[in-house]
């Protein structure tokens, strides 16, 4: 019979695409940094003059300060020589570099250069900034937690903005009610879960778009939370006027110079939150849990096949995120404002979402995010603070820009769960 | 079955949606009054026919508030003073107001989950729309009054394209979730405004805030020259829109391109049809509607660009494209019904003090009710459907 | 352990996928199930790994019948299943992949005991011959190794019967000769293996007892040592009803597809085309044909322009259509009948005549500039209905709404209904009755002696057959042999689809 030729087992021809476009990408990365230390060294030249000092509390009820003054200049020219390190290092050695590392390395002094440069020989107390950080992340990093856990279990959660709301508004009540301050972080739990249960059912049942629910989930909060504080809440204010938290100052740790007041030294509030950070890493990674519900969302049909319980996995998962950002809420109105304020979360809902994103999906990224983000808001609020005039506005928008970049790609495939939103049909 | 039964059919799950939400709303409202609750051990009959009144009596207020008391269309009647036309027509003229801004931000989710996007930036493309005619109408001060309305809307328009294109671009290049990018490019739509609004070309001189000039210089006109009717021609425009959409949609090529792209975008593609190109398209088109309707508000129903022009518009509108089918016709409709909503809910505040948040509340049931059509049969035991005609079409939007 | 399926009948609704089929396997053998697309070997295994119920039917394992209501079951009465598309998840190794469902836990917390299960993997892997890396994660391997990641899934749930649902599609030569060793150990410990494959080369060369499929029954039981190539070929295509299409002479004239050296990736990033090398001329048919997932899909996404080639050279008529879009190779004059209607042809939610316009909507007359011309729209559909004798209450209808011939009908019409150079048609009779068959190979004959090269992809034989002029053979990525008509028997083509040549 005829036949075509047919080739003996072909040499494959040259490298993949991917591998083309992973090269020209680490070029563009490579020149981006070396002009980029060029501009610090510009910079650098101009501000030789400028000192930056910082300052630092030793103990936590301030008074006596550590300082440390450098010239911004010479800042400058530590993160000029560190990035232009990395673009000449990129540049000659493809794209294999870890340049994510060299970032985060040379962040800092970026950072400090620039805070120097604004701050024009004005003295800045850093205590405040990493200690405001901290509380800012707590319930950045909860709401983060939260999402995640759904997430990564396979379900879009776009409410936790509204469960916040949710555990503010009942952690207040139930606290001033009961007089136990306890009272409001369980309430908030128990709401929350609930919370997630509907959203669960409507979305696994009903098959409703889980961004639909998330939608109706913060609408209706906002409306009913709203709604309870005008007609209730501002005439009974005895129902708004919870037991305060008090800081919480940990023996010993808390003395150590500089590091004590920021670290040791805060709400309780905080400390869950590491806490419930390491727990979740390890729930996540090491337990036959958290294999499960990572396996749920990325390739459900997987688990199904072996036996396990998607459906069950998701509802659980969305409980315990429920109860996560309800507790959190609590924290806004028992701890910051000392009582339940109409939409007081104000968007750190989907702040929580974006440093989820930003985290890569696991919680100490999470965390570290949150606090990233509560350090821009932090800088931010000292800038305006000593008066210097640079719009809040560029450092607010830090972390929905930064999510978006995240987002795009740009700086590398983060990605999330492959099957979240996904619905799961058995079988 | 008859014509009109057919043409009511799609109506039936969304009128029971709204009214399960109404009664839901009610029991929050029956249980939140203290007072009332109070009475309850001694008196439980007055508490429980307080009770009845208190709902009757807010749901009045409210539908006088949307469309006007008809003791007031009497006096009008027989004084025939301009006054007592206006103070009579004043409710329905605030409801229609209230309803332009829903329209346009409605038409624009409509438009986008059609093709199979999820715009979630309605709220930051109409501010962006707004900013955007602030900045032409004032930089265009001293013209002839036409030019500069004109040019301030399509400033509005091109404003909201661009931060609809953003988020599309980046989905097509790059495949970011528009869902994420767009409730991002919100806030970073605050940002922007409140940033621009400390600038001396738009700030108001005599305040702190961060609030624009006056722009009383050039006002959309009005539709009907009564003193006290603020209605103006952005409602009449709305309208003209929600036709234009229509008619773009369903009788252009680009429109036919939008719309395979959102019921299937394989065979789109298969088609010869370019994915990336319909993505984007749909979120310029999106942010230009959404952004004219922020210019609408702010040349017309507001004298001041603020962050306050926008009051949840966006969101509001995911409701309102879902409630009408994604139908400009029906779009147009769930814009009166919430127009007459918030209109009136500010009636029933001012009357009865209780708080409008109650149908921002109420609103959200709505969405979930329209969006679970099963769990409205559930509730009311109907038999189950085979397709709903009127449902919102099952995209290829993946949340 | 003994395994048997006795009578078992499954009914889809439109086909009758298992027919009374009967098979059996002994403790320690391997049986080959053989069987071309559509024979019913997937749907018999399916109900053997406990995803659907038979209709009616015995399973017995060790003599006793037994039921299984979802997979779980199955997996408990020992039964391991194989998949062809792996239920691997990527981001995890392969430690946890393996235990995933079963996996050892310790302490209050559920830690998850990884070094037990470690442990495990690893005695599985020396025991029976699996090399494997325990913590590599499953997206950076191989899928060679993948395969052996999933025969580890089964073996850790101490699976006495392995099945194995065409493992060599995805395996090179020599890949598929280490999975034979790793089955022959498998068998010799006592594991009973059921090996589906639509390859005659390997299932006679590791099956102990070899059960031809077709058409859900089952024609023929042998033995490997007492059969040929050539009867197996025979049981496995089958002398089945001739269709009664007539097809006349071919006149070929020139060329007007042109397919050189051309490489194609799939979506896995592994090459999925190896050096096709192809020719089709104006009035003839050039049927391609061979088993699902040999190349021709990704050869005809390369064609229409929906897939980007790594290397080679193609046109159409002279002009290169290398990296061509969609748009433009469909304005070049090819017609493309695409495999999968309802999700690549047609949008169901549009009515029949815009569906019919949904390539050409953007061309005078259809549309004048931006705005479309319903006009010429419906009456371009009244047309093509009655002229192809679509059945639909309108041209308003939903085409969801239409059978399938109808619906297949609506495509074939809409790229009939204008001057066409090629046509690409890629299973154009999948899943429709008789009546609309005969009808669109009618249609398919009428194009090429009006002058159209056509290219046509099947998996069905018998469509090869009947209107092949020359018929091609898709396998493994490469076309391993073009037979002009008179020399395309079934036994002949059948071989080359077995891989033999």
């Amino acid at each position: 019979m005829t036949a075509a030729a047919t080739p003996v087992d072909v040499i494959l021809p040259q490298a993949s695409e991917a591998e083309r476009r992973a090269l020209r990408f680490a070029r563009v990365r490579g020149i981006i940094f070396a002009a980029l230390g060029l501009i610090a060294f510009l910079f650098a030249s101009n501000t030789m003059d400028t000192q930056a000092t910082f300052k630092f509390w030793l103990n936590a009820s301030g008074g006596s300060e550590l300082s440390i003054s450098a010239s911004a200049g010479v800042l400058w020219i530590l993160a000029g020589v560190i990035t232009g390190a990395t673009g000449i290092y990129q540049l000659t050695r493809g794209a294999g570099v870890r340049w994510r590392r060299w970032l985060a390395l040379m962040l800092p002094f970026w950072i400090a250069a620039t805070v120097g440069t604004l701050l024009a020989g004005k003295p800045a107390v850093l205590t405040q900034v990493f200690a405001g950080s901290l509380e800012y992340a707590f319930p950045i990093s909860m709401g983060a937690f939260a999402a995640m856990i759904c997430e990564r279990s396979g379900m879009l959660n776009i409410a936790i903005e509204g469960k916040f709301l949710i555990g503010a508004c009942a952690g207040s009540v139930a606290a001033s009610m009961t007089g136990w301050v306890i009272a409001g972080p369980i309430v908030g739990m128990i709401l929350g879960a609930l919370v997630g249960l509907l959203m669960a059912w409507l979305a696994i049942e009903h098959k409703v778009d889980q961004i639909i629910s998330g939608t109706v989930v913060n609408f209706g909060a906002l409306g009913i939370t709203n709604f309870i504080y005008l007609r209730i809440l501002q005439l009974n204010t005895d129902l708004n006027t919870p037991p305060t938290i008090e800081t919480v100052q940990i023996p010993v740790l808390s003395q150590i110079p500089v590091i004590g007041p920021i670290l040791f030294s805060g709400t309780p509030y905080l400390y869950l939150a590491i806490v419930v950070m390491f727990a979740l890493t390890y729930m996540l990674f090491r337990t036959r849990w958290g294999l499960r519900l990572r396996a749920s969302g990325e390739y459900p049909q997987a688990a199904g096949t072996v036996g396990v319980d998607v459906i069950r996995i998701r509802y659980r998962a969305m409980m315990l995120a429920g109860a996560i950002a309800g507790l959190a809420g609590s924290y806004l109105s028992l701890h910051s404002a000392g009582s339940f304020q109409m939409n007081m979360s104000a968007g750190k809902g989907f702040i929580a979402i974006a440093a989820m994103i930003f985290g890569g999906w696991n919680p100490i990224g999470a965390f570290g995010a949150a606090l990233v983000f509560g350090f821009s808001d932090a800088t931010q609020a000292l800038l305006s603070s000593l008066g210097v005039d640079v719009p809040p506005q560029l450092l607010t928008s830090v972390p929905y820009l930064v999510t978006i970049v995240v987002v795009a790609g740009l700086v590398g495939r983060v990605r999330g769960p492959a099957m979240a939103g996904v619905p799961y049909e058995q079988g | 079955m008859s014509g009109l039964r057919r043409r009511l059919r799609p109506l039936f799950i969304p009128a029971l949606a709204v009214l399960s939400a109404f009664l839901v709303g009610s029991i929050f409202l029956v249980l939140t009054d203290l007072k009332n609750i109070a009475l309850l051990p001694t008196d439980p009959v007055h508490a429980v026919t307080n009770a009845f009144g208190d709902v009757l009596n807010a749901y009045r207020a409210l539908l006088q508030g949307a469309f006007g008391d008809p003791a007031r269309f009497a006096t009008a009647m027989q004084t025939g003073t301009p006054k007592a036309w206006a103070t009579a027509f004043r409710p329905i003229s605030e409801t229609l107001l209230a309803a332009t801004p829903l329209i346009f931000t409605g038409l624009a989710i409509a438009v986008s989950f059609r093709s199979g996007v999820f715009n979630i930036g309605g709220d930051g493309q109409f501010v962006l729309g707004a900013l955007g005619a602030t900045i032409v109408a004032l930089a265009l001060r001293g013209a002839p009054a036409p030019v500069t309305l004109v040019a301030a809307l399509i400033g509005g328009i091109v404003f909201g394209a661009a931060w609809g294109f953003i988020p599309g671009f980046l989905k097509a290049r790059t495949g970011a979730h528009e869902v994420i990018t767009t409730i991002m490019l919100n806030y970073v739509a605050l940002q922007i405004v409140q940033l621009s609004l400390r600038t001396d070309f738009l700030r108001q001189s005599s305040s702190s805030q961060p609030i624009s000039k006056v722009l009383d210089f050039v006002r959309v006109p009005l539709l009907i020259p009564l003193t006290g009717l603020r209605l103006h021609w952005g409602f009449v425009v709305a309208l003209l829109v929600a036709v234009l959409v229509s008619w773009f949609m369903f009788k252009t090529t680009k429109g036919f391109e939008l719309r395979s792209a959102g019921l299937n975008l394989t065979a789109a593609r298969y088609a010869g049809m370019s994915a990336g190109g319909s993505i984007i398209l749909a979120m310029a088109v999106s942010g230009a509607l959404a952004g004219l309707g922020g210019a609408f508000q702010v040349m017309g129903t507001v004298t001041q660009m603020s962050n306050d022009v926008n009051s949840g518009y966006g969101w509001t509108a995911i409701a309102l494209a879902l409630l009408g089918g994604t139908r400009p016709g029906g779009v147009v409709a769930a814009a009166l019904l919430f127009g007459a909503l918030n209109n009136g809910g500010h009636g029933m505040q001012v009357e009865t003090s209780i708080p409008l948040d109650l149908l921002v509340f109420i609103q959200a049931l709505v969405i979930m009710f329209v969006a679970a059509p099963n769990l409205v049969r559930m509730i009311y035991r109907l038999k189950p459907k085979g397709s709903e005609p009127g449902a919102p079409a099952e995209e290829g939007a993946a949340a | 352990m003994r395994l048997e399926l006795r009578d078992i009948t499954k009914q889809f609704p439109g086909v009758l996928a298992n027919d009374r089929i009967s098979i059996a396997a002994d403790r320690g053998k391997v049986l080959g199930l053989l069987g071309e697309n559509g024979a019913g070997k997937t749907t018999l295994m399916n109900i053997l790994s406990g995803l659907y119920r038979p209709d009616s039917g015995q399973i017995l394992v060790d003599g006793e019948p037994r039921t299984f209501n979802d997979p779980a079951e199955a997996i408990k009465a020992g039964i391991g299943m194989v998949h062809q598309h792996f239920m691997l998840v990527p981001v995890f190794d392969v430690v946890e992949s393996v235990a995933l469902g079963e996996e050892p836990v310790r302490g209050v917390l559920g830690t998850f005991d990884r070094s037990a299960a470690r442990a495990r993997v690893v005695e599985l892997s020396n025991q029976y011959g699996l090399d494997v890396d325990p913590d590599a994660r499953i997206e950076d391997l191989p899928v060679g190794v993948r395969q052996r990641v999933e025969i580890l899934k089964a073996l850790y749930r101490h699976s006495d019967v392995l099945v194995l649902d065409e493992p060599s599609a995805v395996l090179t030569p020599g890949e598929t000769e280490e999975l034979f060793g790793i089955i022959r150990s498998l068998a010799a410990g006592g594991t009973t293996v059921i090996f589906i494959t639509h390859k005659l080369n390997e299932v006679l060369e590791v099956a102990d007892t070899i059960t031809v499929l077709r058409r859900g029954r089952v024609a023929g039981t042998v033995l490997p040592h007492e059969t040929t190539r050539e009867e197996l070929a025979n049981l496995m295509v089958g002398r089945d009803v001739e269709l009664t299409v007539v097809r006349g002479e071919a006149h070929p004239g020139e060329v007007v597809l042109e397919l050189k050296d051309v490489f194609v990736r799939d979506d896995r990033d592994e090459m999925a085309i190896k050096g096709v090398t192809l020719e089709v001329r104006a009035g003839e048919i050039v049927a391609v044909a061979g088993v699902q997932g040999n190349g021709q899909t990704e050869l005809v996404e390369a064609i229409t322009g929906l897939r980007r080639v790594d290397s080679g050279h193609m046109a159409v008529g002279g002009q290169a259509i290398d990296g061509a879009s969609p748009r433009k190779v469909s304005d070049m004059g090819v017609a493309h009948i695409p495999e999968d209607r309802t999700r690549d042809g047609l949008i169901k939610a549009m009515t029949v005549a815009e569906n019919y316009v949904l390539d050409s909507y953007h061309r005078e007359p259809y549309s004048h500039g931006v705005r479309l011309n319903r006009k010429a729209i419906a009456e371009h559909a009244s047309t093509g209905v009655q002229e192809f004798d679509i059945r639909t209450p309108s041209i308003e209808t939903h085409v969801g709404n239409l059978s399938g011939g109808n619906q297949q009908k609506v495509i074939v019409a809409r790229e009939f209904s204008r001057p066409v150079k090629l046509v690409v048609a890629s299973q154009p009779t999948r899943g429709l009755d008789v009546g609309s068959i005969e009808y669109i190979h009618r249609r398919i004959i009428e194009q090429r002696d009006a002058g159209a090269a056509i290219l046509i992809v099947s998996t069905e034989l018998d469509e090869v057959l009947a209107l092949g002029d020359r018929v091609a053979v898709m396998f493994a990525g490469r076309i391993v042999g073009i037979l002009p008509s008179a020399q395309a028997t079934k036994e002949a083509v059948g071989m080359l689809m077995g891989g033999v040549h």
